[in-house]
């Protein structure tokens, strides 16, 4: 039997010296008893064996934990940076991202909005103002369709609302101005926004159409 | 053997010239009312704030006033090593070090060094 | 007209200071940018190699603040004062061109680095707001309380060497460096460096978290960027005071040069590695393990010295020669002609 030297034990109390105190020497006992199914995750008891106690001391000693540290950091400084050159190269983006507003048309150029109001209904930031008539071909159209994007949170509930998939939130994040009244888009603006990302947003939408 | 002297005024006119020359260089503003009252975390500062203070840093400085004059009075030690009677220095130097470690010790012993109790 | 090089030498001494102090802070960024897996500054110029100087353009053209509440002539003297002090901390050190040696030079380095503490606490002082009074009075504390056990290192080294001169330093090291047989001691001085300068595991003067900014937080444009360049060059200071007293002290060699860099990187590396300490545990670090430390070590210098003069005199009344009595001789000759020469 390799004999435990318990010296923290022995001269906590004194009295287990005879006793009952081997029982302790196990390595990494559980502090309180444990139900069966779970797994204890506070601190254990430190073990007593004199090997494990030396190299607590040393640790402790020679400052293990501390240049454990340095040498981590220092390991750090010669990773490859996450950084990415911005503006020239430009991190992934999921097909589900909710970026500036689109408003699409059908293959045929005929627009998809068909007035129903529903995304102005549902948007919570009340940042859709629509306005409805009938065309002079008897369709219903809207005249007016504008989205405060200052108010806009980005929620993508108009995108769910909208029956025909007309109004969407494309890809791009990059549209910021230098005066707020051209954030105030109108239905010139999201139409042709529509037209210029409509490649990416089919994609997108092809991509993303088992989950909706 | 005045050098150090002129030293330090010709560093504290370059110091002071730079400030000026920021402060030149910076006078551009309108003074805002809000921009010139004290920060706070969005709010008007309600009291001034050099009333409260914690007494504690009082007492550290207390120690440090004890303990900054010993060192003074250890200073002129090792300049008279050489013309001094060797036994009668190193009495002198290890009792009052040694002083100087027990008043440590009892402070300690007192509570005096506690940050908080 | 040996006056005349000397302020020469001393004014080229301080403006090579504050370029190294522009050119350290973009080590820190570039340092902490990579130990955080980011670049750091890269835009500006080459590399960013010119940031430091577009920096300094920017703060010095920001809008400058008057704090209504402060009072106005101690904020505005605060910073200059700063600056001030901590650059004229480094006409102690002995350069061998045309600089000055004197023979009081570590006395001259503490005077320097106590009037430091005023600066910091008027500064928060004279702002007038909560904060700023809570980063001073927190900064004072701290400083005083370190600078009792930087104090009696310092006088521990005094002891060794037997004069106050720092040139005696690289007499004493030129076999072996301090650092070697004397690594515990060295281990605290850099922690106490740590804390007079303010750095990160003790950045208590400005805890950002808490604090917001500290003792510095009314200051804007030249006053910030002045209360910056002076805690620059105080670390700069520290790190050549480092090499000075444990790295050999060379200070005529490139090598002298590359271990202060080396020092003053290792200060960024511990900003970028350790996290702020509690100020209870910084109160105990100072005065229950540091000063009791530096207290003993001071007990066991005035022995190792007594041991020294008692060797020293026992050779002299056996009149042999030894190369230990010679080196010792030699090196006072030496210090006593270098003095010589430079008044």
């Amino acid at each position: 039997m390799a004999l435990p030297a318990k010296v923290f034990t022995l001269s906590r109390n004194g009295q287990r010296m005879f006793g009952t105190s081997l029982r302790l020497s196990s390595t990494g006992k559980d502090i309180v008893s444990v139900p069966k199914g779970y797994v204890y995750v506070n601190n254990k008891e430190l073990s007593m064996e004199m090997n494990e106690i030396t190299d607590r001391a040393a640790t402790t000693m020679f400052l293990g934990e501390l240049f454990r540290g340095f040498a981590v950091t220092l390991a750090h400084i010669f990773k490859e940076p996450a950084t990415i050159n911005y503006p020239f190269e430009k991190g992934p983006l999921s097909p589900r991202f909710r970026g500036e507003h689109a408003l699409r048309r059908y293959p045929s150029g005929e627009e998809r909005c068909i007035a129903c109001k529903l995304c102005e209904a549902i948007c919570p930031a009340q940042a859709i103002t629509i306005e409805a008539a009938t065309r002079a071909d008897g369709s219903r159209r809207t005249t007016r369709y504008d989205i405060d994007m200052t108010k806009c949170i980005y929620c993508g509930f108009c995108q769910e609302a909208c029956p025909v998939d007309a109004i969407v939130e494309g890809p791009n994040f990059e549209f910021s101005t230098e005066t707020h009244e051209e954030l105030l888009y109108n239905k010139e603006k999201l139409l042709c926004n529509g037209d210029k990302w409509e490649s990416e947003i089919a994609s997108n939408l092809q991509a993303d159409h088992l989950y909706r | 053997m005045f050098s150090i002297s002129i030293m330090m005024f010709i560093l504290i006119i370059i110091t002071s010239v730079v400030m000026a020359l920021a402060s030149i260089l910076s006078k551009k503003s309108l003074t805002d009312r809000e921009k010139c009252s004290p920060f706070e975390c969005g709010f008007d500062p309600k009291s001034s704030s050099r009333l409260p203070f914690s007494l504690r840093f009082f007492l550290i400085t207390i120690i440090f006033l004890i303990f900054d004059v010993e060192i003074a009075l250890i200073l002129p030690m090792i300049l008279i090593i050489s013309i001094s009677n060797i036994f009668m220095w190193t009495i002198t130097s290890i009792v009052f070090i040694i002083i100087l470690i027990i008043g440590l010790y009892h402070e300690w012993n007192q509570g005096m060094l506690n940050w908080s109790n | 007209m040996e006056f005349i090089l000397s302020l020469v030498g001393s004014l080229i001494l301080v403006i090579c200071v504050l370029v190294s102090v522009a050119f350290l802070t973009l080590l820190e960024r570039k340092v902490l940018g990579y130990i955080q897996i980011r670049k750091g500054p890269n835009k500006v110029g080459l590399m960013g190699i010119p940031q430091p100087f577009c920096d300094a353009i920017k703060l010095f053209t920001k809008e400058q603040t008057y704090p209504l509440l402060s009072n106005y002539i101690s904020y505005y003297f605060s910073p200059i004062f700063s600056l001030f002090i901590s650059l004229i901390a480094w006409l102690c050190i002995p350069l061998f061109i045309k600089l000055f040696s004197f023979n009081l030079g570590i006395l001259f380095f503490l005077c320097c680095t106590s009037l430091g503490v005023y600066t910091v606490m008027i500064a928060g002082w004279s702002s007038n707001s909560n904060y700023a009074l809570l980063g001073g009075l927190r900064a004072v504390a701290q400083t005083i309380s370190y600078e009792v056990s930087m104090a009696l290192i310092l006088l521990s080294f005094v002891f060794l060497i037997g004069s106050y001169n720092i040139l005696d330093f690289y007499y004493y090291q030129s076999y072996i460096w301090f650092l070697i047989f004397l690594f515990p001691i060295s281990l605290v001085w850099f922690c106490i460096c740590l804390a007079e300068t303010n750095r990160t595991p003790f950045d208590f003067a400005e805890g950002e978290s808490e604090l917001v900014s500290g003792f510095n937080i009314e200051y804007s444009s030249g006053g910030f960027a002045l209360i910056f360049m002076a805690e620059y060059a105080s670390i700069l200071f520290m790190s050549m005071l480092f090499s000075v007293i444990f790295l050999g002290c060379d200070l005529f060699s490139l090598m002298f040069y590359l271990k202060l860099t080396f020092i003053s990187f290792v200060f960024i590396w511990v900003r970028g590695t350790l996290p702020r300490f509690r100020y209870d545990k910084l109160m105990y670090l100072a005065w229950k393990s540091f000063l009791p430390f530096s207290l003993n070590y001071l007990l066991f210098f005035i022995g190792f010295k007594l041991f020294i003069i008692s060797y020293m005199w026992l050779i002299n009344f056996s009149k042999v020669n030894s190369n230990f009595y010679f080196y010792l001789m030699f090196s006072k000759h030496m210090l006593i002609q270098a003095h010589w020469l430079v008044n």
